[in-house]
C-alpha cells in the first residue's frame, strides 16, 4: 500500500522493445498512477508486448518500464511475486482437474500447501466454478477456461493483477459476472489493476485509466475519472414551454445555455449546480422536460479521437 | 476469500522458501507418474535386476546356502569388481528405458496449452523451472543406478570378510561418477526432446535416434576416413569407455577397450557437450513471450 502510494503504479522512460529485429514498442513514455488501468489498442497496436515487458518476459532494447516503483527488467523476480497473470491465450495443463492446477500455481507462487489448497478450492468456488472444480480443465468450455485462468491469478493474492483481454470468448451474462468480479476484487482491496482489452466497455467498466495504444505507440492517456467528473454536467434536454425564461433562470444559476429548434436546449453547468436544480428551474417556469440525455464522452470517442489524433500526426510525419 | 463469504480478500499468510519452491514442479509430476500403472510396473522391474544382484551377493557369502544348493564349484561365485561392472551396464539400460518413458513428458505437457507463461509470471524463473523437472528425472534415475548400486556395495562390504570393503572403497567413486554423467546426459536429452516433441511416442523415438543416428554416422565417418574418431558419436560406447576406464577394467562385459584409441577425457567431454546442447535448446524452447501480432 505504502508502495504504491510512493510510487505510481506504471511509470515507462522512453521504453522501445525490440523483438526479430523489429521495434514493436516505440519509445513509451508515461506514468500511471490509477489503480486500475486499462490499455487499449486495435490488433498490434503492442499491448501484448507491453504486459510481457512489464512482466520481465521481454528485455527493453532502450529505456526502462516500472511497475509499483520495481524496475520490470532489473527487479523481474521481485516485481513478479507481487503480480498475478491471466494471459491471453489458452495457458492450462489440460489433464489436471481445476481445483489442482490452481493449487499447484498457488504453490509456485510460494504458498504452503495446505494454504495452497484452501486458497484454490476458495478461488474456484468465488470465480463461480466450484461444481467443476474436480473435472480436467481439458473438459472445460472456452469461457470455463477463462474463469480457471483468472482463479490461478488471484488464489495467491497478488497485489498487481494483470488480465490480458480477460473477456476473450465469454458468453454476455460470464462476461458480465468477470467484469464484477473484477470491480469487487478492485473496491475490496488495495490490488492494482492492469486491463488489456480491445473491448472498451471492459475497461470503461473497471478502470479509472487508460493508455491507448497505436503502432506501438502512445496515441494517448486519459483518466477516466478525471472525464467522467468533466463531463458529468453535460445535459441534453428537450423541453416544451417558456424556453427563454427557462434558459434565462439556468444562467441565472450559473449554467450555459445554448437553444436550438423544437426546444432542444444543451446545457453545460458548473460543478456547483446538482441536476435536480434544473427540474426546479423548470417546474418554477412550468416547463416539461420531455428527455433528458446525461450524455458524456464515452470511452469509444476518446479512443476514437486518440485514434484520429494519431493517425494525423503519423500523417504528417 | 473464505468459501462462505464469497469475496476476495488478499492472502497474508507464511511464504515457502524461493529456494525450495522448484520442488514443487519435482512434487506434482512424481504425483502425475505414479497414476500411471504401467510407470510402476516399469519402476518396479528396473529394480527387479537388483534383488537378483543382491540374492548373488548373499549366496555368494552364505556358504552354508551354497551347500543347500549343491553348489560346490570353486570360484564360482565372485564378487569383485567386475560384478559391479555388470550391476552398472545393467542398472543404467534400465535407467535409459525409465527415462524413455517418463522424460518425453515432462516438458511438453506445459508446452501443449501454452501453461508456461503461467510459471514464468510467477517469482520463478526459467532455471527453476528446469531444475525442478530435472530434479523428476535425477531422483528416479538415482534409484534405479548408483543408489542401487551403493547398496549392492554395502551389502557385499558388510557380508563379506577380510578387509573386502576397504580394498574395494575406491569403487564408489566410479559408481556415482559414471551414474552421475550418464544421468545429466540422458536426463538433460531428455528435456530437450521434450520441449522440442509434443508427442510422447514421437519423442521416445527421437531419444532412440539420437543415440543410433550419430553413432551411425560416427561408424560412416570412420569408414569413410579410415579413422576412429567417429566413435565418439556413439554416445553409448562413450560412456562404457568412461565406465570401464573407472572401474580400471579393459576387457569382461564391456568388451575389448582400447584405451589408446579414443582418450577418455574426450569421451567424458562428447558426454559433457550432449548435456550443453541439450541446455541450448531448452534455452531456446522454454520462453514466456506469446504471439506478437502485427
Amino acid at each position: 500500500m505504502i508502495g504504491r502510494m510512493m510510487n505510481p503504479t506504471i511509470e515507462l522512460n522512453g521504453l522501445e522493445v525490440q523483438l526479430g529485429g523489429r521495434t514493436i514498442l516505440h519509445g513509451l513514455t508515461g506514468v500511471l498512477k490509477s489503480r486500475a488501468i486499462g490499455l487499449l489498442g486495435p490488433n498490434g497496436a503492442g499491448k501484448s508486448t507491453l504486459i510481457n515487458t512489464l512482466l520481465g518476459f521481454h528485455s527493453p532494447s532502450k529505456g526502462s518500464a516500472r511497475v509499483l516503483g520495481l524496475d520490470s527488467h532489473t527487479s523481474g523476480k521481485a516485481l513478479r511475486s507481487l503480480v498475478g497473470y491471466m494471459p491471453e491465450n489458452d495457458a492450462f495443463i489440460s489433464k489436471m482437474s481445476g481445483v489442482r492446477f490452481v493449487r499447484y500455481m498457488a504453490e509456485i507462487s510460494g504458498l504452503p500447501s495446505n494454504q495452497a489448497m484452501e486458497r484454490a478450492h476458495e478461488a474456484f468456488v468465488y470465480v463461480g466454478l466450484g461444481e467443476a472444480r474436480y473435472r480436467p480443465l481439458g473438459t472445460y468450455s472456452l469461457g470455463m477456461k477463462q474463469l480457471a485462468k483468472f482463479a490461478q491469478a488471484i488464489a495467491h493474492g497478488p497485489k498487481v493483477l494483470v488480465l490480458d483481454e480477460p473477456t476473450n470468448g465469454m458468453d454476455p451474462p460470464a462476461r458480465k459476472r468477470l467484469i464484477e468480479l473484477i470491480r469487487e476484487i478492485r473496491e475490496a482491496s488495495d490490488i492494482c489493476l492492469l486491463l488489456s482489452s480491445h473491448l472498451l466497455r471492459d475497461v470503461e467498466e473497471t478502470c479509472d485509466e487508460v493508455l491507448i495504444l497505436r503502432n506501438g505507440q502512445i496515441a494517448s492517456i486519459c483518466n477516466l475519472v478525471e472525464e467522467r467528473r468533466a463531463n458529468r454536467k453535460f445535459l441534453e434536454l428537450e423541453t416544451i414551454g417558456a424556453e427563454a425564461t427557462f434558459t434565462s433562470t439556468l444562467e441565472g444559476l450559473g449554467c450555459e445555455c445554448a437553444v436550438f429548434s423544437n426546444g432542444r436546449i444543451k446545457v453545460v453547468m458548473p460543478d456547483s449546480i446538482e441536476i435536480r436544480e434544473v427540474f426546479k428551474a423548470a417546474a418554477d417556469k412550468g416547463v416539461q422536460i420531455r428527455r433528458m440525455n446525461h450524455r458524456r464522452d464515452s470511452l469509444e470517442d476518446i479512443f476514437l479521437n486518440a485514434m484520429e489524433q494519431a493517425g494525423a500526426q503519423n500523417g504528417r510525419i | 476469500m473464505a468459501v462462505y463469504k464469497r469475496r476476495y480478500n488478499a492472502y497474508t499468510g507464511s511464504l515457502t522458501p524461493p529456494w525450495s519452491r522448484f520442488f514443487v514442479l519435482t512434487r506434482y509430476a512424481f504425483a502425475d507418474l505414479f497414476k500411471s500403472r504401467f510407470f510402476v510396473l516399469l519402476l518396479v522391474l528396473s529394480l527387479v535386476p537388483t534383488l537378483l544382484f543382491a540374492s548373488y551377493i548373499f549366496i555368494a557369502n552364505n556358504k552354508t546356502a551354497q551347500l543347500l544348493m549343491q553348489l560346490r564349484t570353486a570360484g564360482l561365485f565372485s564378487v569383485e569388481t567386475q560384478y559391479f561392472v555388470i550391476i552398472m551396464m545393467v542398472q543404467t539400460q534400465a535407467a535409459f528405458l525409465l527415462n524413455c518413458w517418463v522424460g518425453p513428458v515432462l516438458i511438453a505437457g506445459d508446452l501443449t496449452n501454452g501453461a508456461l507463461p503461467l510459471f514464468l509470471s510467477r517469482p520463478f524463473s526459467r532455471a527453476d523451472y528446469v531444475l525442478g523437472k530435472f530434479a523428476v528425472l535425477g531422483i528416479l534415475l538415482s534409484a534405479v543406478t548408483w543408489v542401487p548400486c551403493l547398496l549392492l556395495f554395502s551389502l557385499q562390504a558388510g557380508l563379506a570378510k577380510g578387509g573386502w570393503m576397504w580394498t574395494h572403497l575406491w569403487m564408489i567413486v566410479p559408481i556415482v561418477l559414471c551414474s552421475a554423467i550418464w544421468i545429466l546426459m540422458l536426463s538433460l536429452l531428455s528435456l530437450a526432446v521434450s520441449a522440442w516433441v509434443k508427442l510422447r511416442i514421437v519423442a521416445t523415438g527421437v531419444i532412440f535416434i539420437t543415440f543410433l543416428v550419430p553413432a551411425g554416422l560416427g561408424e560412416m565417418f570412420n569408414a569413410i576416413m579410415g579413422t576412429y574418431w567417429g566413435r565418439l558419436l556413439n554416445f553409448s560406447e562413450m560412456f562404457r569407455l568412461i565406465l570401464a576406464k573407472g572401474f580400471r577394467e579393459r576387457s569382461g562385459p564391456l568388451g575389448s577397450m582400447d584405451w589408446n584409441e579414443i582418450p577418455v577425457p574426450a569421451a567424458w567431454g562428447m558426454l559433457i557437450l550432449v548435456c550443453f546442447v541439450s541446455l541450448v535448446i531448452l534455452n531456446a524452447r522454454l520462453r514466456a513471450r506469446e504471439t506478437v501480432r502485427g
